[in-house]
């Protein structure tokens, strides 16, 4: 997306527009307002007697709500304007948009104001892969409102758009006759209600207007307050990580989503503006990079992944009891199952993640109440690793989708076509042994067994889980192991052959605690060497593999949320000055970005670009990369919590300088860390980038 | 009286019978079944305690109504139409608590073809 395009959101409701708050999307282009995955606004244009505005400047005043200051005028010379257009628009079950206009001239005018609407009703499948609409359009005025339709069988859409002054309306928009004398203004409020039957969206009692109601955009307001009073403090000497600090929580409180079959309850949609959904793999992650700050976070989506926590065998949603989604959507494709995304489940990662997310949750939080809650969920969860997800009989959790049209062919985090190769950049086949996958396999029985002694009192399940953990170990150890390159394969290939390029997977590996003490130190020489580690992160793919490529997505770019995990991993092997270089990298990159890091930035090194360059299509906010900049605080403070007590091991680059984290919340009530900078960042990453 | 010829009838019974299922342990609530059959309403309460499950043919109060063509719903308890994605294109209507809905249908089995695949690829695993 291009960063001129405004965009405000609240939760799956988002409006795109560009720098005057006008809309004209075609189809692959993502400005409009979309609700639950559909497309409710393509054109919302504003035109005063007959020519479009100019914009003189825009404020995002909040995520929600954006302020447009405009002109009349040909935008090439600049003539004092004798006209001022205000656009103040919040997003609510739609959106409301105060218009008002001012006139600066010593004589009256009469204005001819216009607002053009249309919409296409387009699926977010469609925008993305440029279909075609099956059904048919239609438009009528109700109830001093314009109402457009969009109806294919059963299935039907609506969006409703008034104004609370005498407007006429047409089947293309609304007119107002503005009559304005010397410096007076005139005002109306603009309503755009998405209509969703299927879901509590019902338009035409949102479009009533009672006098003295608290708006949505007040409550938001209200409640990011709330929200960022809740989070710890943080005191620093670096004013970028202070910045980076707040930007981040409040991206994260933007991405919040309810689900409608969990409400008043939030969880982190994946990210804008093609992911604001429930995603398995990212709202875990998300949530447990944001457990030491919002742990609430954690809860919802434990408990929301729960609820759709796969009940059968499915092949079109390749699903399997115990099995957690990957992705739910709400739209037109979706509905007519020419996408499977009712829920979709084609994910491998997602199960044992939720049971190493449950046990994260109750070592921070000591909320047993909801490990009870969900024992059977998590059961079910673990039973699935070895039941549903061993798919050759080899005691490793694999992946090939059933749905072979519509499915995803890559269910691990890197799920692009080319992610997975061989040195020389071959593809395995099918199906596919990643090696985290095994990481995460294990550390779901190893904290399976913690939750089955300590709050399912079932010692028998805990010494099950111990040992197949500790068989898994083993096995992987051994037959994952590449001695000679001193790291992990990426992979078993179909035939059991290890898949023998040198991946950031290997950081995820540490961060599970599979690797063997003894291994460790060369894996992390691995990460930290001048293939993988750029001097900003670590590269997806080692530079020197066949299909490494810089700015290629899965296959040389680096992830400031795998990054995250990886400092994780290094800490949890004593590694505290390596995890402090990623984080200094990772930090520094995101001064570049103003605080907000995108969804990943090239791989190229840092002594010759001197910036992060930002991958192209990036998604932005994006969850994870939202939760980066928080996991990092926790690594290099080296937060832990053991037994009752948060332990403090701070190690942070001489870069930082000082850091105070404030009111830290946990089983523990609420404690600060401090921590001062003595790694000598520069000096070790000159060190390790120009190791040949 | 439950036949292969009702299904729906045969698979409510069924609920009935087994009395408990733990898939369902996170709702509590009654959901009434409005199965519309040719201006008929054939009317059905599935109530949801902690897994428990009682099935009957009167009630008073419910927390949710599911409202759907009888031959629709018997394709659902087949494993031949998805719930969510009926509710997507509107051909189910639900009133009250959507979450409730939502439970119920983790009751309904997958597609019959998917369960023989499966026990295809686990005959082939073992051999």
């Amino acid at each position: 997306m291009s960063d001129d395009l405004v965009k405000i959101l609240d939760g799956n409701i988002f409006v795109v527009s560009d720098a005057a708050g006008d809309i004209e999307a075609s189809l692959t282009d993502p400005t409009g307002l979309f609700a639950f995955d559909t497309r409710f606004l393509s054109k919302w244009v504003l035109t005063v007697d007959g020519a479009r505005l100019n914009a003189l400047s825009t404020d995002d005043l909040q995520y929600f709500e954006a302020r447009f200051f405009l002109v009349p005028g040909t935008g090439t010379v600049y003539v004092d304007a004798d006209l001022s257009v205000i656009r103040q628009r919040s997003v609510s079950h739609g959106f409301h948009e105060q218009l008002t206009l001012v006139n600066h001239r010593t004589e009256p005018v009469t204005l001819d104001v216009r607002i053009d609407t249309a919409s296409d009703f387009a699926d977010l499948f469609e925008v993305k892969d440029a279909l075609k609409k099956k059904g048919s359009y239609s438009q009528r005025i109700e109830d001093d409102s314009l109402v457009l339709e969009y109806h294919r069988q059963t299935f039907g859409r609506e969006t409703w758009i008034a104004a609370d002054k005498p407007a006429e309306i047409d089947s293309k928009g609304l007119r107002f006759e503005v009559e304005l004398r010397p410096h007076q203004s005139w005002s109306t409020e603009l309503r755009v209600v998405a209509g969703h039957p299927a879901l509590p969206m019902h338009p035409q009692g949102m479009m009533k207007k009672s006098p003295r109601r608290t708006t949505r955009a007040q409550v938001m307001a209200r409640d990011l307050d709330a929200w960022m009073a809740a989070t710890p403090k943080l005191e620093c000497d670096s004013d970028s990580l202070r910045a980076t600090y707040r930007r981040s929580l409040v991206d994260l409180a933007a991405l919040r989503f309810e689900a409608p079959v969990l409400p008043h309850h939030a969880l982190p949609a994946a990210g804008l503006p093609w992911f604001m959904t429930m995603f398995g793999r990212d709202s875990i992650f998300t949530s447990l990079q944001a457990l030491p700050f919002v742990p609430d976070l954690a809860a919802t989506t434990l408990r929301a992944l729960g609820v759709r926590q796969g009940s059968c065998l499915d092949d079109f949603r390749d699903e399997d009891p115990g099995r957690i989604l990957h992705e739910m959507r709400y739209g037109e494709l979706t509905a007519f199952e020419e996408r499977p995304h009712s829920a979709y489940y084609g994910t491998a990662d997602a199960t044992p993640l939720y049971v190493v997310l449950l046990d994260e949750y109750e070592r921070w939080t000591g909320d047993a109440r909801l490990v009870r809650d969900l024992e059977f969920e998590a059961r079910a969860a673990l039973n699935w690793i070895d039941q549903y997800a061993d798919l050759q009989g080899n005691g490793y959790v694999s992946y090939k989708r059933r749905n072979e049209k519509t499915g995803l062919e890559n269910q691990c985090w890197k799920d692009s076509w080319d992610s997975i190769s061989f040195r020389d950049g071959t593809l395995p086949g099918f199906p596919r042994a990643t090696c985290e996958l095994q990481g995460y396999a294990y550390d779901a029985k190893v904290r399976g067994a913690r939750l089955a002694r300590k709050v399912w009192r079932d010692d028998g399940l805990a010494e099950r889980l111990e040992r197949e953990a500790a068989e898994l170990k083993r096995r992987f150890n051994r037959d994952f192991w590449i001695a000679e390159g001193g790291y992990f394969a990426v992979a078993l290939d179909p035939d059991g052959r290890q898949v023998d390029s040198l991946t950031s997977n290997n950081g995820h590996l540490l961060w599970s605690g599979i690797v063997d003490k003894s291994k460790a130190k060369a894996v992390v020489a691995n990460l930290m060497g001048r293939r993988m580690f750029s001097g900003w992160g670590v590269r997806t793919l080692a530079m020197g593999e066949a299909r490494f490529n810089p700015i290629g997505y899965h296959v040389g770019t680096i992830w400031p949320f795998d990054n995250s995990f990886v400092a994780w991993g290094l800490r949890r092997y004593g590694f505290k000055q390596e995890a402090a270089q990623i984080a200094e990298g990772i930090l520094a990159a995101a001064e570049f970005f103003d605080g907000r890091l995108p969804e990943a930035f090239g791989g190229y090194a840092r002594s010759m670009t001197k910036y992060p360059v930002q991958y192209p299509t990036a998604c932005s906010p994006q969850a994870w990369s939202t939760g980066a900049p928080l996991l990092l605080l926790r690594t290099m403070l080296g937060l832990e919590p053991v037994g009752d007590n948060l332990v403090v091991d701070p190690a942070l680059p001489d870069s930082v300088g000082r850091i105070e984290l404030l009111d830290i919340p946990g089983r523990w009530g609420r404690v600060d860390a401090f921590g001062r900078g003595r790694v000598d960042t520069a000096r070790a990453t000159r060190r390790s980038t120009a190791r040949p | 009286m439950a036949s292969t010829n009702d299904p729906t009838a045969a698979f409510l019974e069924d609920l009935a019978t087994r009395g408990h299922d733990p898939l369902v342990h996170q709702a509590t609530g009654t959901l009434r079944l409005d199965l519309l059959d040719d201006g008929d309403v054939d009317r059905w309460y599935v109530t949801l305690a902690k897994g428990d499950i009682r099935v009957a043919r009167r009630g008073s109060r419910a927390d949710a109504v599911l409202r759907v063509e009888r031959s629709l719903f018997d394709g659902m308890v087949q494993g031949k139409v998805n719930a969510m994605a009926a509710l997507l294109r509107n051909v189910l209507h639900v009133e009250g608590n959507l979450g409730l809905v939502t439970m119920f249908s983790r009751l309904l089995p997958g597609p019959p073809a998917s369960q023989r695949s499966f026990l295809e690829r686990q005959k082939e695993l073992h051999r």
